[in-house]
């Protein structure tokens, strides 16, 4: 299983949990299994073409997904899944 | 609405002094009840666009990673992101909106001639084609 860490103005889309152990071959699949099973979460990860919303960057442990294998990338027992906002901007 | 205690304030217009005339950015940790979020610790950040930094921000996500974990190991959330706009007002321009989350406050500082003026929040929608106006209360 997996953990996905949960920030925190999402919470309540997963029952006010900080972290949601899943199982899933890859991170695509436990994202999607996440989404499946807190249904209004997916709003916040996905677009309404299924596809990761563009300012959603994924970690698994300390690696931004991007520069591994993407959604495909392989996530085991114990390794952590972290989503974290991409954020930029000027006047 | 979004407070912002004293101390974090003023370590939000340290930084946006400090970095001026480019903008700096960083993020807000607090904890959000009964639709208040409530800063206390603000946690400057580096500006990690390579151009010119005086009319653009971008967060480095390995320190966002950081903070993030420093927000969990203190029983805080990430509660906003602030920036600075150096000359100019405290708006979300479209730049701001294109690149934002609506998962969080947006505190823009305006910084004029170095020293800060006045600033806003906003709350950008998961669209990123318009930001509402947030209410903001700083040095609480």
């Amino acid at each position: 299983m997996a953990k996905i860490l949960i920030p925190t103005p999402l919470r309540h889309f997963v029952n006010g949990q900080d972290a949601v152990e899943i199982a899933g071959g890859t991170v695509g699949e436990c994202l999607e299994k996440l989404t499946t099973d807190f249904g209004d979460l997916r709003k916040n990860l996905f677009n309404d073409e299924g596809k990761l919303r563009s300012f959603v960057n994924v970690y698994l442990n300390d690696e931004d997904i991007r520069y591994l294998d993407k959604t495909a990338t392989a996530a085991c027992d114990r390794d952590t899944i972290s989503i974290v906002p991409s954020i930029a901007g000027g006047r | 609405m979004i407070q912002i205690e004293r101390q974090a304030w003023e370590a939000m217009v340290a930084h946006a002094r400090a970095a001026y005339p480019r903008e700096c950015c960083g993020a807000m940790l607090g904890v959000e009840k009964d639709g208040t979020r409530r800063v206390s610790i603000a946690r400057p950040m580096r500006n990690a666009f390579e151009g010119a930094q005086e009319d653009t921000y971008v967060l480095d996500p390995a320190e966002q990673l950081q903070v993030e974990k420093e927000a969990r190991a203190r029983g805080l959330s990430v509660l906003g992101i602030f920036h600075s706009h150096p000359d100019c007002d405290a708006y979300f321009s479209r730049r701001d909106l294109e690149n934002s989350c609506p998962w969080y406050s947006f505190v823009v500082l305006s910084v004029k001639k170095g020293e800060f003026d006045h600033a806003n929040s906003f709350l950008p929608n998961f669209e990123q084609t318009a930001a509402e106006k947030e209410q903001l209360e700083y040095s609480v």
